[in-house]
């Protein structure tokens, strides 16, 4: 599909929806947005202590919710209330995920379903939701979506995780393309973190990645939370992309 | 219902001198030995991690229950002791 190109700029995201917010990198995001004085609403399975203790600070700024990200409805209900109390979303960071340690022959057909269900095909219905919401009101905006390494390299033990990631990955593209410039799509794709959801990875296999690292370590989310809030927040151009940040240990 | 799903199972289940015999022919079809000692390290046998899948598939093919685990399981078996120990306690599941 070729039509002019929307030579209007993108402004940068100011009420932003991140899902999985409630640990690990989706609660440094979180955090280091209200630091930059961004509008956050945040939700997650469980609402951890840390997240309440967010909004208790920022009670003007920040919306948090308990909510599954594969229930759609729960979803939906969300982001109205959020648009009460804090005004149009116009960036979505997709964080919430599962993790996976398991080899293909030896994992569950359902858990394999639940992994696609709650990586990827929710990230997309959440993504659908949102840009519905702001395509109606004419809003430009910013999506990034937090994905993996493994969406581009393979790892034993995480064959439906990777399919998922890279699934975003490609939507990423797609979704770019689609959008016409009214909204910058991006992935972003950090290597693995030494806690959280790399207890996917046996202490073996993260040695061997560190040693593998030219940077000598494992990424942590503080290294990411600035390359996510680039891009959700400055006029970069950027589009489409798949932004690594695993201190080169998959080049 | 439950029990009686149970006790279907547990008709069919293996018992570990019979997975041992399964590991013994895993071994077999690549010209390895398993030893007699229970004690005796994987590393030392030549007994890899896919070989510990398909004995598992041997197993479910025994028994007809599909047996599903994480990697983390996995990763603390070291003996021949440790993959006999794993997979009837797997079985209970």
């Amino acid at each position: 599909m070729s039509e002019p190109a929307d030579t209007q700029l993108v402004p940068p995201s100011s009420v932003v929806l991140v899902s999985g917010g409630s640990r690990g990198l989706g609660l440094a995001i979180v955090t280091d947005l209200l630091d930059a004085g961004v509008r956050v609403a945040a939700f997650a399975r469980t609402i951890t202590s840390e997240l309440e203790k967010l909004a208790a600070e920022h009670p003007d700024r920040v919306h948090v919710g308990s909510v599954d990200v594969t229930d759609l409805r729960a979803a939906q209900s969300f982001v109205r209330e959020v648009e009460q109390r804090l005004g149009p979303i116009d960036g979505i960071v997709n964080n919430a995920a599962m993790g996976q340690d398991s080899l293909h022959a030896h994992t569950a057909a359902d858990d394999i379903a639940r992994i696609i269900e709650t990586n990827l095909t929710a990230p997309l219905q959440l993504t659908r939701l949102v840009i519905r919401r702001m395509l109606a009101k004419g809003l430009r905006g910013r999506i990034v979506n937090i994905t993996s390494i493994c969406g581009q390299r393979g790892f034993p033990g995480l064959v439906a995780y990777s399919a998922t990631k890279g699934g975003m990955d490609a939507a990423t593209r797609s979704l770019a393309r689609e959008l016409g410039g009214r909204m910058l799509v991006n992935s972003v794709a950090p290597g693995f973190f030494a806690s959280e959801m790399s207890a996917v990875l046996g202490p073996t296999q993260l040695d061997q990645i560190v040693r593998r690292t030219p940077t000598g370590h494992l990424t942590e989310p503080v290294e990411v939370t600035p390359v996510v809030r680039m891009l959700l927040r400055e006029h970069t151009n950027i589009n489409g992309q798949v932004i690594v940040v695993d201190g080169a240990a998959a080049i | 219902m439950h029990s009686l799903g149970c006790r279907l199972r547990r008709m069919n289940e293996l018992s570990r001198a019979q997975i041992r015999d399964l590991m013994a022919q895993v071994l077999k079809n690549q010209d390895k030995e398993l030893p007699a000692d229970d004690a005796a390290q994987l590393r030392e046998i030549g007994f890899r991690s896919l070989d510990f899948s398909e004995l598992a598939l041997r197993v479910e093919d025994e028994t007809g229950e599909e047996l599903n685990f994480d990697a983390p399981g996995l990763r603390r078996i070291a003996t021949v002791g440790d993959v006999l120990d794993f997979l009837v306690e797997l079985q209970h599941q």
